[in-house]
């Protein structure tokens, strides 16, 4: 039991050293984000229609690649500057659902049919969760 | 680790380059940057705490066995479980999740699986710290009733049950 400790504390803080200098890439990206993009520029992508601004942030996620943590982080910021809840939760959803990267790999291990089918009901239902949950949050008072 | 040290550089080679271009900006940015850092850091004691937890108690392959042995209605929400435990790339599950498939699990749990494989439990305390535990604790609701719905979609579709 003592060495199982041990190993866990182990492997957990190289996972966590592992990802510091991504971390700190990020932090300094949003900082620089912050003080050069404006809320106006932001308002040219996400325009507050609920639709557009889901499927602004189920591309933008999808596209994107990394630890679910970027997205937190850059999510968290979005909403800072204004974006709406919408967009961002589409955006930190899609980010661990779809990886356009991730296809060419899901092609050649599960086969074309299987990854279209899981991506195609992925993006829809990422869609649905994103609007569903910030309406849940609007009918209880949360946001 | 090599892409996220490319990364750092690549980051402060823009900082030092705009600060030579005299831009004052660039001290906004830094003193947004030490801000977000100092929020991150109590963030972190419980992301460690939460990765030091699922790898004490938390054991592949026998989440895969679960998996594997389960059927009927009871089978999704064990994959919905499974996905929701499973932790680790993605690139190390997928050849497990297509050997499992080879042995005969259905397509229908495999995506319940990956689906709900969006709950990353490690980070719960940083995504409460930005955005609340209301929206937290909904977000995961919502991930896991959804997949289950998907599983239950290509099993009543695609596989004819």
């Amino acid at each position: 039991m003592k060495e199982k400790i041990k190993n866990s504390l182990k492997n957990s803080f190289v996972n966590l050293c592992r990802i510091i200098p991504m971390i700190l890439a990020v932090v300094g990206l949003v900082g620089l984000f912050k003080a050069y993009i404006t809320p106006q520029i932001l308002q040219k992508f996400f325009n507050g229609n609920v639709i557009h601004d889901v499927l602004m942030g189920v591309i933008a996620g999808g596209v994107s690649v990394g630890q679910p943590f970027l997205s937190y982080i850059i999510g968290g910021e979005l909403l800072k500057e204004g974006v709406s809840l919408y967009a961002v939760t589409a955006f930190i959803l899609s980010f661990v659902t779809l990886g356009v990267v991730q296809l060419p790999l899901q092609i050649e291990i599960f086969g074309k049919r299987f990854t279209i089918l899981f991506n195609v009901l992925s993006f829809i239902f990422t869609i649905i969760v994103s609007i569903v949950t910030v309406w849940t949050l609007k009918i209880l008072g949360l946001v | 680790m090599k892409s996220g040290i490319i990364m750092l550089i690549l980051v402060i080679l823009i900082y030092i380059g705009l600060y030579l271009s005299g831009s004052d900006t660039v001290f906004l940015a830094l003193n947004y940057s030490f801000k977000s850092l100092k929020k991150l850091s109590f963030v972190f004691i419980m992301v460690f705490v939460m990765m030091f937890l699922i790898d004490m108690f938390v054991n592949d392959k026998k989440i895969a066995k679960y998996f594997d042995s389960a059927k009927g209605i009871k089978a999704y929400l064990i994959a919905m479980i499974a996905g929701v435990l499973s932790h680790g790339s993605s690139y190390v599950w997928y050849p497990i999740l297509q050997s499992l498939r080879e042995k005969g699990v259905k397509d229908s749990l495999i995506i319940t699986f990956l689906y709900a494989r969006s709950i990353k439990i490690p980070w719960i305390p940083m995504m409460i710290a930005y955005f609340g535990t209301g929206f937290t604790v909904g977000l995961i609701i919502y991930i896991m009733v959804a997949s289950l719905i998907q599983g239950l979609i290509v099993r009543k579709f695609f596989e004819g049950e």
